[in-house]
């Protein structure tokens, strides 16, 4: 019991890490932007994304 | 402390104090009674039967916080088996009984009636029979009749405040009380005796000097 | 050493009046009873001569432990000298009586692969029949008005014990013990058993460790109750850190706000904004869009979000739509008219938002709008075209600094999720070990 308690406690810390680690990069997977090619500002491919019906 | 020759076998027997007057020869297991008039035999004791009890004469402990030493022992026997009632006698002359039954201890000394003031206890002391489950109330604490049965002496060893002879009959009633409080009350004829005291572990006694038993680790304590 | 007498024999051999087997009394002096351990009679040992009081010509049961095994239970060395199997209503269990010369009497109670280690209390429990306590331990009441008949004995007791002997048992329990009572017609007798992992019993007397009792025993405690009470603790812990980690990255500031309108005859169209300055090292930003004049059409939203220093793109799509009538289940609207696009992780610098969008409504074809006659003919539909109306789309940009709420609630589901496991495991293991008892119907502590 106490090994799996001691599994949790790191866990818990590895989570606790990540997250420190996505605020500090203001990372989130829940976010729609996507890096895209680098270029000129005008001309840009779009890929994916939603569109109208 | 006085040291005499066995009138019987002429081996060495040692009284330690005038409250015990009797003594089983170590050699020939006479029963010696000492008096003014010197040292005479009671009768003939019998050879303890083979037990593995971890008390033997010369073990020590402390109850209460006094020192005791264990001097002698008488061996009841009943219709369901039998126990050890070890003689201790304590630092200033008082002296306690030290019971052995199915692998429990009790330490119990003699009261006397008049002080308890039971009238259960009188009443059993008068030759009323004890029932097993009946209260009495002794300083204010209930205290349940736990059996009453007729018990005989099988043989005793070292220093006795009586003479214990094999087939010596009496009547003994064990009380018990919640908190482990245990007394009894023992009659034979018109005497009644009796005993209160609670039940021990031999830690809690520091006890030491124990006998050592072939093939077990003698536990130390204190 | 001063104790160093000659050694005491620690056993006695006897010989069985009925078949002659050497039997071993390792209790001499306590032993009243010894069921032979070859032909099953039962003999009394209380005066100096055997004697017979039950003849079997059986063979007697083989013990899990047998006989003279010794094992060391929390430092004490026992010997088993007695087995008994005992039984209420169908519902078995063994007991094996372990001795010691300096540590008297205890026992070992075996219950569907499920170890106890037992003693005979020398004081009664204190409190009511709904409730004891003992050295300060309180119990509950598990089972009633049970009776425990002997079914089986081998070895040396220290009473007279036989087969069909019957007690009157009453059980309390407390998570790793047990707290019987057991009462003939002439007394009670009060025992104390804990539960001890088979591990550890099959490690001191070796025997084959058993499979988990299923449902546990009664006083069996729960295996998942520490993690998920340590784990309580440690999740606090760590809800604290996360919402410490999330005050200090601070809150959202605006970073530009506009409007850019929407051509009426539905082209591809591109409008730049900026510049947008993101001063954090890092941060996410936000692009809402609003197209207050939009109905039953829709706008794609293209968002590029160029950092100017090194050309470095971020790109989301998005569309808003929105169409609304009327049907016979009354008025009807669906979509939206807002279409927001989140960006994270974006460096510091000074970046340009590039909004490629294109816009379109639809009109009904049969329907003319402004129908001021006909109140049924559903809501004022602006066709852009005809009308001329040009829908704004109103834009702000926002940032914000570290991961948001959406990655805290993931976490905290993460760090939730095997304390919520730990939970289930340790109600199920709860619901099984109380549905045994004689009070299931009652209480739900525990």
């Amino acid at each position: 019991m106490r090994t799996s308690i001691f599994l949790y406690g790191l866990w818990c810390l590895a989570i606790v890490g990540l997250f420190m680690v996505a605020n500090t990069y203001a990372w989130s997977p829940f976010a729609d932007g996507r890096q895209g090619p680098r270029g000129s500002g005008g001309g840009v491919i779009f890929v994916g994304g939603p569109n109208h019906k | 402390m006085l040291t005499l020759p066995c009138p019987n076998c002429g081996a060495p027997v040692t009284f330690r104090s005038p409250a015990l007057p009797n003594r089983v020869c170590d050699h020939c297991r006479s029963m010696l009674v000492r008096s003014d008039a010197g040292v005479g035999i009671a009768g003939q004791g019998a050879a303890l039967p083979f037990d593995v009890s971890p008390i033997q004469i010369g073990t020590r402990g402390r109850f209460d916080g006094r020192a005791f030493e264990v001097i002698g022992r008488v061996r009841w026997s009943w219709d369901d088996g039998s126990w050890n009632e070890w003689l201790c006698l304590f630092e200033g002359g008082a002296h306690g009984w030290l019971g052995e039954a199915m692998g429990d201890f009790m330490m119990t000394f003699e009261r006397p009636l008049a002080e308890v003031r039971s009238a259960e206890l009188d009443r059993i002391a008068r030759g009323a029979p004890a029932l097993p489950g009946r209260k009495a109330e002794i300083d204010g604490e209930e205290l349940a009749i736990a059996d009453a049965r007729q018990v005989s002496c099988i043989a005793a060893e070292g220093e006795l405040p009586f003479t214990a002879l094999p087939g010596w009959t009496i009547y003994s009633v064990d009380l018990k009380a919640a908190s482990g409080r245990a007394a009894s009350l023992q009659r034979e004829g018109d005497e009644a005796w009796f005993y209160d005291g609670r039940y021990v572990t031999l830690a809690e006694l520091s006890a030491n000097n124990l006998r050592a038993i072939e093939g077990w680790t003698m536990p130390r304590y204190g | 050493m001063a104790d160093a007498a000659v050694a005491q024999p620690a056993a006695k051999a006897l010989s069985c009046p009925n078949c002659g087997g050497t039997v071993t009394l390792r209790a001499a002096g306590y032993s009243v009873t010894v069921a032979c351990e070859y032909c099953a009679s039962i003999l009394d040992v209380s005066q100096p001569e055997v004697r017979l009081v039950t003849r079997y010509n059986e063979k007697a049961s083989r013990l899990a432990i047998p006989l003279g095994t010794r094992g060391t239970l929390d430092g004490t060395e026992w010997e088993v000298v007695g087995w008994m199997a005992r039984d209420d209503s169908g519902y078995p269990w063994e007991e094996f009586l372990l001795f010691n010369p300096y540590h008297g009497y205890r026992w070992l109670i075996e219950q569907r692969g499920g170890w106890s280690f037992g003693e005979q209390l020398t004081r009664t429990p204190e409190g009511s029949w709904g409730g004891l306590k003992v050295d300060g331990e309180s119990y509950k009441p598990f089972f009633a008005d049970g009776t425990a008949r002997v079914t089986d004995v081998v070895g040396e007791f220290y009473w007279r014990v036989k087969r069909g002997d019957t007690v009157r048992t009453d059980d309390w329990v407390r998570p790793g013990a047990m707290l019987s009572r057991e009462a003939d017609g002439k007394e009670v007798n009060w025992s104390r058993s804990r539960w001890v992992p088979a591990a550890t019993i099959a490690a001191a007397f070796g025997v084959a460790a058993g499979g988990k009792p299923w449902p546990p025993l009664p006083h069996q405690p729960s295996p998942a109750l520490p993690f998920v009470k340590g784990g309580i603790v440690i999740a606090i812990l760590a809800f604290l850190a996360l919402l410490v980690g999330a005050s200090i990255t601070g809150g959202g500031r605006s970073l530009w706000n506009g409007s850019i309108a929407i051509a009426a005859d539905g082209r591809d169209q591109q409008a730049t904004v900026g510049p947008i300055e993101l001063t954090r090292p890092y941060q996410r930003v936000r692009v809402s869009a609003d197209v207050p004049a939009l109905s039953n059409g829709w706008v794609d939203l293209d968002y590029t979000l160029v950092d100017r220093k090194n050309q470095a793109s971020y790109t989301a799509s998005k569309a808003a739509e929105r169409y609304t009538g009327r049907d016979s289940d009354g008025d009807w609207s669906e979509g939206d008219q807002t279409a927001g696009a989140d960006f994270a992780a974006l460096p510091a610098g000074t970046y340009d938002l590039v909004i490629d969008y294109k816009g379109n409504n639809w009109v009904d074809p049969n329907k003319s709008s402004g129908n001021f006659w006909d109140p049924g003919a559903g809501e004022q539909t602006p066709d852009w075209r005809r009308d001329a109306v040009q829908p704004q789309v109103n834009i702000s940009v926002r940032s914000r600094g570290g991961a948001g709420g959406g990655v805290f609630v993931l976490m905290l589901i993460l760090i939730v999720l095997p304390l919520g496991a730990g939970f289930l495991i340790h109600a199920r293991f709860e619901g099984a070990r109380r549905g045994e008892s004689d009070f299931a119907s009652g209480g739900d502590d525990g």
